[in-house]
C-alpha cells in the first residue's frame, strides 16, 4: 500500500504459553491510515494468572500495547489484527469483534486497566464513593455487596475503607489515589489487570510499597497482570515474564531470568548496562547513543540497527523475525549469539551487585 | 469557616456603604447640584421663595442650606430606612418608582440571562462533541459575529421588523394600555408579549460568547483521563455527558452568571429606552435627563447593589458546588 515494508507478516512469535489468557496477533495501531504504525504488527500472548512486564523507553508503543488490549485506543487512532480473550470457562472472543455493549461489558469486567495518571483519573467533582458505586450500576451488579467488596479491596490496600469512600480526590494524596483506582479497577473482579505506568506519579517509597500491595493482591485474587513501565528494575521485582519494546514492536520476550540474566537482543543487552545501580562504577553505566525512532521514520531493516554496534548488512535490510533461544525465551535479532558474547553485562563482572535486585527467588 | 461568612457579610454592608457615599459625592459633582432643578420648579409652580428651601428639606429629607457633612448624614440615614425622597420630575416618593420598576427589569435581566447561558451551554457542549465538524466550524463563526453585533442593534432591528413592519408585537411598554394591574391570565400573557423582544435581542448576542466559553471548557474537560477511564469503566454515555463532561465545564461558568446578572441590569438603560419598557434602566435614563437627582441616586445604588448581592452569592455558594473551593481565604470571585 505505501512505499514503506513493515516487515511484519513473519513475526509470528514462538512465545507460546501452555495456558494463554490473551493472545494478541498481529495488533497495529495507525493514526493516518496505515502509512505509520505506533504499535508496528505486534504478537504475543499472556498466561492466566502470571505478571507480564513490559517495558521500553518513552515512545516505544507501550501505551498502545495496553491499550489494545481493551481496544481502547485514544480517537482516531486505528486498531487492527486480533486479540483473543480466553474466558474460564473455555470459550474464546476476540476483542476487536466485540459490539459496543459487549465491549462495554468486556471492560472492567474481564480486563480491567489502571492509568499512569492516578490523580487525573477521578472525577474532580465526585467523591471517591461515587465512582465505585457507579461503576457497579454501570454494570448491573448488586451495589450492596459490590460497595463490601470495594471496602475489603480498599482494606487490601491498607486504606481506611469509610474515610476515604467518601472523600473527593483532591482530599487524598497521590499514593492513596493510585492505590483507591487500583481499587477500584478490582471492583467488577476481573480476570485481567492492565497497568499502564500505574508508579510514574509516584516517590520510591510509594512506588515500592504499591508493589507489593499488587504481589499480595494478585495472590489474593488470582489475577493476571500486565504491568507496563520504563522503569527496569522496577519490573523486574514484580514480573515472572518479561518482554521489552522498542520502536513499536517486541523485540525481546522471556523468563525473567532469561531477560535479565542471558538477554540476547543487543537493545536488552544496552539497557541492562544504561540502568543506574548505586553499587556500579560510574565508568561502567553507559548510555545508549542516539535516538529511537520516530513513527515517521522507522529504518528499514532491524530497527535497532542504526544504533547497534553489532549491526551488519543483514540487519539494515531485513527485519529480523523472532528466533526461539531458550525454552519461552525469544528475541527478533539476527546475531544474539554475537550480542551475548560483545556486549558483557556490567553486574556480571562485579557478582553480588546486580542491577535488580530481584534475583531472590530464582 | 462561620467567621469567613461573617467577615464577606460585613463586607458587603461596608461596600454598599462606600457606593452610597460615592454617589451623594459624586451627584454633588455634576454641574448644576442637585436643587438647582428642583428650586426653578417649585418656584414656576408658585412656590414663595422663602418657603423653598423647607419644602426641598421636606421632600428630600435634606437641608440644601446646611453643611455639606450634614446633608452626607441626612441623605445616609434616609437611605438606610429605605428612603430615597420624592422624584422631582414625576413628583411622586422615588421607592415606589423603583419597586413597580425593579420586577419588570429584573423578569427581563433573569430570564435573558438564564437562556442565554441555557442555550450558550447546550450549543457549546454540541461543538464540543462535534469539535472539528462542519456544525463546530459554522456555528464559532456564527458566535463571534454575534459577539460582535451589539444588543442595541440587535433591538432596534427586531423592533423596526416584528413590531412596525409585521406588527407581530407591541413596539412599547411593559403591558398593553387597557389590560388591568393585577394577577390574572390577560395580563401575563400581555407582560410576555412584551417582554419578547426585549429578552429576545438582550439574550441573542450574548449566546455567542458563553457557547465559545462552554465549548473550550468542554473540550477541555474532555481530553482528561477521568473522562476515559468513565468510558473505559462502562457508564453510560449520558451520564459521561451530565455528572462528567457538563459538571466539570460549567463550574467555571457559575461565577460569571452571577457576575453577568449584576451587570446586566445596567446595560437596561439603553435596552429599556429602546422599548419604552419602564424599568429600571428606563428609569435611570429619564432621571438623568430630567436632572431627576434623587431618582437618579437610587437607581445608581440598586444597580451597585444588585451587582454587589451577586458577586457575594458567588463567593458563598462556590465552595458548595465545586468540592476543591472550600470558602474563606482567598477564594473569592473578585
Amino acid at each position: 500500500m505505501t512505499a514503506k515494508q513493515h516487515g511484519t507478516a513473519d513475526t509470528t512469535t514462538s512465545m507460546t504459553t501452555d495456558d494463554p489468557i490473551i493472545e494478541i496477533t498481529n495488533a497495529a495501531v495507525t493514526y493516518d491510515g496505515g502509512e505509520t504504525y505506533v504499535l508496528d504488527h505486534v504478537s504475543t500472548s499472556i498466561e492466566r494468572g502470571e505478571i507480564l512486564g513490559i517495558v521500553g523507553e518513552s515512545g516505544s508503543g507501550k501505551s498502545m500495547f495496553a491499550d489494545s488490549m481493551l481496544d481502547a485506543i485514544p480517537d482516531p487512532g486505528r486498531l487492527s489484527g486480533e486479540i483473543l480473550y480466553h474466558r474460564d470457562d473455555g470459550t474464546t472472543v476476540d476483542v476487536l469483534e466485540l459490539s459496543d455493549d459487549e465491549l462495554r461489558e468486556f471492560r472492567w469486567e474481564e480486563v480491567a486497566m489502571v492509568f499512569q495518571g492516578a490523580m487525573s483519573s477521578f472525577n474532580p467533582t465526585m467523591k471517591i464513593g461515587g465512582h465505585f458505586k457507579e461503576t457497579l450500576k454501570a454494570h448491573d451488579a448488586d451495589v450492596t455487596s459490590g460497595m463490601e467488596f470495594a471496602r475489603e479491596l480498599l482494606s487490601d490496600l491498607y486504606l481506611d475503607p469509610e474515610r476515604v469512600l467518601d472523600s473527593y480526590p483532591h482530599e487524598l494524596s497521590g499514593g492513596m489515589q493510585q492505590r483507591a483506582l487500583i481499587a477500584l479497577s478490582l471492583i467488577l473482579e476481573p480476570e485481567v489487570l492492565v497497568m499502564d505506568e500505574p508508579t510514574a506519579a509516584l516517590d520510591l517509597l510509594m512506588q515500592r510499597s504499591i508493589l507489593t500491595l499488587l504481589e499480595d493482591l494478585q495472590d489474593k485474587y488470582d489475577l493476571t497482570m500486565v504491568f507496563i513501565t520504563h522503569d527496569l528494575p522496577l519490573v523486574a521485582e514484580l514480573a515472572d515474564r518479561m518482554a521489552v519494546m522498542y520502536a513499536f514492536q517486541l523485540i525481546e520476550v522471556g523468563n525473567r531470568e532469561q531477560l535479565i540474566g542471558n538477554s540476547g537482543h543487543p537493545y536488552t543487552r544496552a539497557l541492562l548496562n544504561a540502568t543506574p545501580d548505586i553499587e556500579a562504577p560510574l565508568e561502567d553505566m553507559r548510555p545508549i547513543e542516539g535516538q529511537s525512532p520516530a513513527p515517521i521514520n522507522v529504518p528499514q531493516g532491524c530497527s535497532f540497527a542504526p544504533r547497534c554496534p553489532l549491526a551488519t548488512e543483514e540487519c539494515r535490510v531485513e527485519d529480523p523475525a523472532f528466533t526461539q533461544l531458550d525454552s519461552g525465551h525469544a528475541v527478533a535479532c539476527h546475531h544474539p549469539e554475537d550480542a551475548r558474547d560483545e556486549i558483557a553485562l556490567h553486574f556480571e563482572r562485579s557478582e553480588e551487585s546486580a542491577p535488580v535486585s530481584g534475583g531472590d527467588d530464582s | 469557616m462561620s467567621n469567613y461568612y461573617v467577615r464577606r457579610t460585613l463586607r458587603v454592608f461596608a461596600t454598599i456603604f462606600a457606593v452610597a457615599t460615592l454617589t451623594f459625592g459624586l451627584i454633588r459633582l455634576l454641574p448644576g447640584g442637585p436643587f438647582t432643578q428642583l428650586r426653578a420648579q417649585l418656584l414656576r409652580q408658585g412656590v414663595p421663595a422663602s418657603e423653598v428651601d423647607a419644602r426641598i428639606a421636606n421632600l428630600q429629607n435634606i437641608n440644601p442650606n446646611a453643611p455639606l457633612w450634614q446633608q452626607y448624614l441626612d441623605y445616609m440615614g434616609a437611605v438606610a430606612r429605605g428612603n430615597f425622597g420624592e422624584s422631582i420630575s414625576l413628583g411622586e416618593p422615588v421607592a415606589r418608582i423603583i419597586a413597580e420598576a425593579v420586577p419588570w427589569t429584573v423578569f427581563v435581566v433573569l430570564v435573558s440571562t438564564i437562556l442565554m447561558f441555557a442555550v450558550g451551554i447546550f450549543l457549546g457542549s454540541l461543538q464540543a462533541y462535534w469539535e472539528g465538524s462542519r456544525f463546530d466550524k459554522a456555528f464559532s463563526g456564527l458566535s463571534i459575529a454575534l459577539m460582535s453585533v451589539p444588543f442595541y442593534v440587535v433591538a432596534v432591528i427586531s423592533l423596526y421588523v416584528f413590531s412596525y413592519q409585521w406588527g407581530w408585537l407591541p413596539t412599547a411598554g411593559t403591558v398593553g394600555a387597557s389590560v388591568e394591574k393585577e394577577l390574572s391570565i390577560p395580563f401575563l400573557l400581555s407582560a410576555l408579549e412584551h417582554s419578547i423582544l426585549p429578552i429576545f435581542s438582550y439574550t441573542l448576542g450574548g449566546i455567542g460568547g458563553q457557547a465559545l466559553a462552554m465549548r473550550g471548557n468542554s473540550i477541555q474537560v474532555l481530553g482528561n483521563d477521568y473522562v476515559r477511564v468513565a468510558r473505559l469503566r462502562g457508564l453510560a454515555d449520558r451520564r459521561i455527558a451530565t455528572r462528567y463532561v457538563a459538571r466539570n465545564a460549567i463550574l467555571p461558568m457559575y461565577t460569571g452568571f452571577l457576575l453577568l446578572l449584576g451587570f446586566r441590569l445596567s446595560g437596561t438603560v439603553i435596552l429599556e429606552q429602546i422599548f419604552s419598557y419602564t424599568g429600571l434602566g428606563y428609569y435611570m435614563f429619564a432621571a438623568l435627563k430630567a436632572n431627576d437627582y434623587p431618582l437618579m441616586m437610587a437607581t445608581f445604588l440598586v444597580i451597585t447593589v444588585a451587582l454587589i448581592v451577586g458577586v457575594y452569592i458567588a463567593d458563598l455558594t462556590y465552595s458548595k458546588i465545586d468540592p476543591r473551593i472550600s470558602a474563606g481565604g482567598s477564594d473569592e470571585a473578585y
